[in-house]
Order: C-alpha cells, then sequence, then structure tokens
C-alpha cells in the first residue's frame, strides 16, 4: 500500500511516515504544492493525506487535479483551518474524509486503513485476526465463528485497535475516537477504561487470544 | 437630569424676571418725574396766566375783595390768600395729600401745588396752584400690571422659540446619539452622522468619526491577531501531539515517566482547547456561521446529551431530562451545538461527583442545570478567561462562545443561581 503525505510541515509529515510505516505501508512525502502535483502526476497511490496550505499553492487544487485524474486514491484532507465551508467542499469535490489539526497518528492511521480498505476490498467486508472476525458491514463480531455481542462503543474501539496494530494508542486518542470533537474538553478520560475493560473481558471468554495489552498509565497496544 | 436645553431657559426666565422686577420702581420714578416736570410747568402757566388776569381786573378798577372772592370761586384750580407778616422770598414746589370733593363723595387725593407772592395793587398776596396728581400706588400698581403681562408674554415666547429651536436643532443631535447607541465595536458598521450646518455639531460629528475608526482599526487588528496567533499555533501543536504519540512508541516507559507525559498531555489537551476555542470565538464574530436551516432543537439537544453519555457517566451524575419530543426552529446547526454542547461540557466540568444536572426543553427555551454549592458572578462568568475558584484547567472560555454565539443569533442568554443549582438559561 502506497501512500502520499503531502503537509508542508517537516516534523509533523515525517511523524505520520513514521506511524503509517509500522503498519506497513509505504509513504512518500511532498512539501510544496509543485512537489504534489509532479508526484500525483508521476506515480499512483493507494492514499493521499492532503494538507491545505501548502507553499506555491492551494491543497484544493490539489485535489481537484487528483480528480480530474480520475484514479481511484483516497484522499483524506488534514487541515489545521477546521473549517465547516472547506471540509463540505472538500468532501463535495471527492476527498473520502476530513481531519481536523491537531489529530493523535492513531486516528489518522484508523482513517487510512478505512479509507484504504473501502477502495480496495470492496467486497471483503471483513477483518479478521486469529481466530478473531469482524463484519464491518453487519458490525458482528466472532470468535472461533461463535457470534460475541459487543456495544457500539466496544465495536468502535475494537475496530480501532484493530486499524492500528502494535501502536500504543493513549487515553486521549481513544476518547476522542469514541466522543469526537469534545474530548477535547475534558481532561479525564477514565470512562475509556470501563469500555476497554468489558471489550477485553467479552473477546477472552469467547476464547479470543489476548491481543490488548495495557501498557501502564498511557494507554493500550493491540497486538498482531 | 435636566434636558441641556431647559438649563439656559431657566436661567433666562429667572433672569428676565429679575430684570422687570427691577425695572417696576424704576419706571415708576421716571413716569414719576415726568409727572411732575410737566405739572410744575403747568401750574407757572396757569400762574403766568393768572397774573395777567389779575393785572387786567386790578386795572379795570374792581374792588379787591370782590376780585379775590370771585376769583377764588371761578378758578378751583388756584387760589388767593392776603399775606401777613414774613413774606416768602422764592417760589416754592410741594405735593400734598388731602380730602377731595367729587360729586357727592369724596377721597384722599395727591395735588402738585405751587406758592407764588403775587402784588395786587401794591399788597403782597399768596397764589396757590394746584393740580391733580395721579395716585403714587394706583401708578405703581398700573406699571407693575403691565410689566407682568409683558414678562409673561417673555416667558411663553422663550418656551416657544426653545421648543422650535430644541425641534430644528437638536434633532441632529439626537439623532446622533441614537446612532451612537445602536453602535457596537462587533458589528462593524460604519457609523453615519446626520448632516448639519451647526458647526459644533459637524466637529463633534468628525471626533466621533475618528474615535470610532481609531477603535475600529484597533478592535480589527486585536481580532486578527488573535486569529492569526492561533492559526499559527495550530501547526506546532499538531507537532507536539503528534511527538506524543510517537514517543509512546518508542520507549518503555516507566511509572514515573508516565506520570510526566500525562502532565504533558493535560496541559496540551489544555492549549489545544483554548487554542481551539479562540478560533471558534473569531469565526463567529466574524459572522461565519450565517447560514440558517430548519433545525429540530430537540433532536440536536438529545444526540449531544447522547455523546457525552460517557462524561456523565464517568461522574455518576444524576441526570433529570425534561425534553419536548419536536421542536423545530431556524437558526444554524454549528452555532446550535456549539451552545448546547458548551452549556452540557460546562454542566459536567463544574458538577460535583455524584452531582445532579437538570436539562429541561419547552418551546420557548433550553434550560441547562448544576449542582453546586456557592452562587456565581453573573456579570462575569460570560467573559473570557473568568475561571472558576475550583477548576483551573478547563479553556475559561466555553461560557463566552455561547455568549457569543447567542449574541449573534439574538437569543438571551441568562444565569441564577437557585436551591443550590447553577441554572443557565437560553431562550430563543
Amino acid at each position: 500500500m502506497k501512500i502520499l503525505v503531502i503537509e508542508d510541515e517537516r516534523e509533523l509529515s515525517a511523524d505520520i511516515c513514521e506511524y503509517l510505516q509500522l503498519q506497513n505501508y509505504r509513504c512518500e512525502q511532498a512539501f510544496t504544492y509543485d512537489e504534489a502535483i509532479a508526484k500525483v502526476n508521476a506515480y499512483e497511490y493507494d492514499c493521499v493525506l492532503l494538507d491545505l496550505m501548502l507553499p506555491g499553492g492551494q491543497g484544493l487544487d490539489v485535489l481537484d487535479f487528483l480528480k480530474k485524474k480520475r484514479q481511484e486514491e483516497g484522499v483524506i484532507i488534514i487541515s489545521a483551518k477546521d473549517s465547516l465551508e472547506d471540509k463540505i467542499k472538500g468532501l463535495q469535490m471527492g476527498a473520502d474524509d476530513y481531519l481536523a489539526k491537531p489529530f493523535h497518528q492513531a486516528e489518522l492511521a484508523a482513517r487510512v486503513y478505512s479509507v484504504i480498505r473501502r477502495k480496495h476490498f470492496k467486497n471483503a467486508n471483513s477483518i479478521s485476526q486469529g481466530p478473531l472476525e469482524v463484519n464491518l458491514l453487519s458490525q458482528e463480531v466472532k470468535v472461533n465463528e461463535a457470534k460475541i455481542s459487543l456495544t457500539k462503543k466496544e465495536y468502535e474501539l475494537l475496530v480501532f485497535f484493530m486499524g492500528n496494530k502494535n501502536r500504543v494508542i493513549s487515553k486521549a486518542a481513544l476518547a476522542e475516537h469514541l466522543s469526537g470533537d469534545v474530548a477535547d474538553m475534558f481532561d479525564n478520560h477514565d470512562f475509556v477504561y470501563a469500555h476497554v475493560k468489558n471489550m477485553k473481558k467479552k473477546l477472552i471468554a469467547a476464547g479470543c487470544p489476548k491481543y490488548l495489552e495495557t501498557v501502564y498509565g498511557v494507554g493500550y497496544r493491540w497486538e498482531s | 437630569m435636566s434636558k441641556l436645553l431647559n438649563r439656559p431657559l431657566k436661567a433666562f426666565i429667572f433672569y428676565a424676571l429679575g430684570v422687570l422686577i427691577l425695572s417696576t420702581p424704576v419706571y415708576y420714578l421716571v413716569v414719576e418725574n415726568i409727572w411732575f416736570d410737566e405739572l410744575d410747568e403747568n401750574n407757572i402757566i396757569v400762574r403766568e396766566r393768572s397774573k395777567s388776569s389779575l393785572g387786567r381786573l386790578e386795572s379795570m378798577g374792581k374792588d379787591t375783595d370782590e376780585m379775590l372772592s370771585l376769583w377764588n370761586t371761578l378758578q378751583p384750580n388756584t387760589n388767593l390768600t392776603p399775606l401777613t407778616g414774613d413774606l416768602p422770598q422764592r417760589d416754592s414746589v410741594f405735593t400734598v395729600r388731602r380730602e377731595a370733593q367729587h360729586g357727592d363723595y369724596s377721597e384722599l387725593d395727591r395735588f402738585r401745588c405751587l406758592n407764588s407772592l403775587i402784588y395786587i395793587k401794591g399788597k403782597p398776596y399768596l397764589l396757590t396752584v394746584e393740580t391733580n396728581v395721579e395716585e403714587a400706588d394706583e401708578t405703581f400698581v398700573a406699571i407693575a400690571g403691565v410689566t407682568f403681562v409683558f414678562f409673561l408674554v417673555l416667558m411663553t415666547g422663550l418656551i416657544l422659540i426653545s421648543r422650535q429651536i430644541s425641534k430644528k436643532i437638536w434633532t441632529s443631535f439626537y439623532l446622533t446619539l441614537d446612532r451612537l447607541r445602536s453602535f457596537s465595536l462587533s458589528d462593524q458598521q460604519q457609523v453615519q452622522f446626520p448632516e448639519t450646518d451647526i458647526e459644533e455639531f459637524q466637529s463633534l460629528h468628525q471626533s466621533l468619526t475618528d474615535l470610532i475608526d481609531e477603535n475600529v482599526t484597533a478592535y480589527n487588528q486585536q481580532k486578527k491577531f488573535i486569529e492569526n496567533a492561533s492559526h499559527e499555533l495550530q501547526t506546532p501543536i499538531a507537532v507536539l501531539r503528534s511527538k506524543m504519540d510517537m514517543f509512546f512508541q518508542n520507549l518503555k516507559i516507566t511509572a514515573d515517566m508516565s506520570k510526566e507525559v500525562d502532565a504533558v498531555n493535560v496541559s496540551l489537551g489544555r492549549i489545544s482547547r483554548i487554542n481551539k476555542n479562540l478560533l471558534l470565538l473569531a469565526k463567529i464574530e466574524n459572522k461565519q456561521f450565517a447560514q440558517e436551516e430548519t433545525l429540530d432543537i430537540s433532536q440536536i439537544l438529545n444526540e449531544n446529551i447522547e455523546m457525552l453519555g460517557d462524561y456523565f457517566g464517568a461522574k455518576n451524575l444524576n441526570l433529570e431530562l425534561d425534553i419536548v419530543p419536536v421542536l423545530e426552529k431556524q437558526g444554524n446547526k454549528t452555532l446550535l451545538e456549539m451552545v448546547i454542547n458548551n452549556l452540557l461540557i460546562n454542566s459536567i466540568t463544574h458538577s460535583p461527583q455524584e452531582g445532579k444536572v437538570r436539562i429541561s426543553l419547552s418551546k420557548s427555551q433550553i434550560v441547562i442545570a448544576n449542582s453546586g454549592e456557592n452562587p456565581l458572578d453573573g456579570q462575569k462568568i460570560f467573559q473570557r478567561f473568568t475561571h472558576s475558584p475550583d477548576n483551573v484547567s478547563n479553556s475559561g472560555l466555553g461560557l463566552a462562545i455561547v455568549w457569543e454565539a447567542c449574541k449573534n443569533k439574538g437569543w438571551q442568554i441568562s444565569y441564577v443561581f437557585e436551591e443550590k443549582m447553577h441554572v443557565f438559561s437560553v431562550n430563543f
């Protein structure tokens, strides 16, 4: 899987690449509008991460260029502007998702995972690991072919973890994934523990190996 | 407080009254003097005529006594009496008051008299000429009366004229006042002052326009500055957050380290929160949420309560809901959600553990109340960066956002503390 990161902030771009590479994605970087146009013109990507404010041009023009090429790559806009108009405009122009800065790497990885899955595995709507199988369409979770019932939040957490294998995910990132933007407004995200604990209990009771590991004081890691 | 125009009017009226009161005795004295001058002149003329008449009678060889009694009878204004003893050296002029007969009644009258010494057939006689003068009090009363009438005329005139002036000249001033009252820095509307041909008003308008322009510029610069600063901060905050995420991945984190990391994360969360809210405020002020659509307030409120369900649960808050099933209104979704969310977040953040939160929605208002110990300063809580003493980690901007959003849409936000509850109501 090849990903193009169009982002002028080099530190951020490097982090995104490092994080995604461990998920077995191949990342390329573009820092300016011209570089971005040159790269999307010359190569094909599975997913493009697009910053809206670029030196030398507008991110939305890059999106326009991409859509005119009629390629199948997924596009996720990452923007510091966080304006509803930009979001609506971007999505109308064919972007698949919109993520406002600052974001957690885990959230971005989950979105990339979801976009790529939608584009490339149109018919395979399930993801699996060992005896664990998750049907993304019906939202059914099976362990050793036996259905287990998770709450909506537990299900969302499970999919989030599976899209961020081998990475440490903080409570804050989990809370933000569950509650959206409002999570930003609180310091205490302890309620996440309860949901994770219940999910873990249900999986283990059904005979699923212990994939989820608690990283003391920080968060959790899903082992592959 | 009295109106500007009434102050000089009052002064004018008192001054006019003073002048007119003073003028009455002066008029009286002047009139009296003219009177006496004229009467004295008249008395002298009478005396001269009498002298020549008496001279003619004398030359006709009439008897003196007979002539005297005839004279005194025919000329009631004059009187001739023979003089004995000391003869007066000069003529004398004086005023007397005595009873005078008017037909069948008599009254006290004033007379101006002239005593002259004349000789008839070598004998000295005293010729007295007297003329009736108007009584002093009658003159005075007449003058005072006329003065008073003129005073009334003057006053009526002054009041009418000043009203007229007020209508004409001050309209422009009151218009200016109205324009100033309706001016608001955040509205960014130009103030157009009325045309005027009065120099002072013109210069007032000029000064006000300059002052307003300066303030608008300063306000815009400040707004732009906050907006730019928070935009510029977005990227470093994003990098910091990303770095923290990466930091977890590569290190074996010990318990001690995790505490520090947690503290960094909390502070980072706070910076990001403040920055986000500042950007939101700038957007509200820039009227970026003008689009209106039909909203089901009930649905939006329920959705947001559900979204925050975990946070209500984390504090074990007792949630009392009284929400009408459907309530459709025109409005901007983002703004409405901002108001609802910030009030809900506020109620969670400031409730004690196991506290109570009451949320109700009726046809015209949303009420969100949470339990608390002491009332807050209702004047200050909607200002930016007003922190409650018990919680320093919130952004201090949530209620300011609510305030701005409500102001933007013309909704009324109010706060009261009753029955140990902080009650926030939004009327729309």
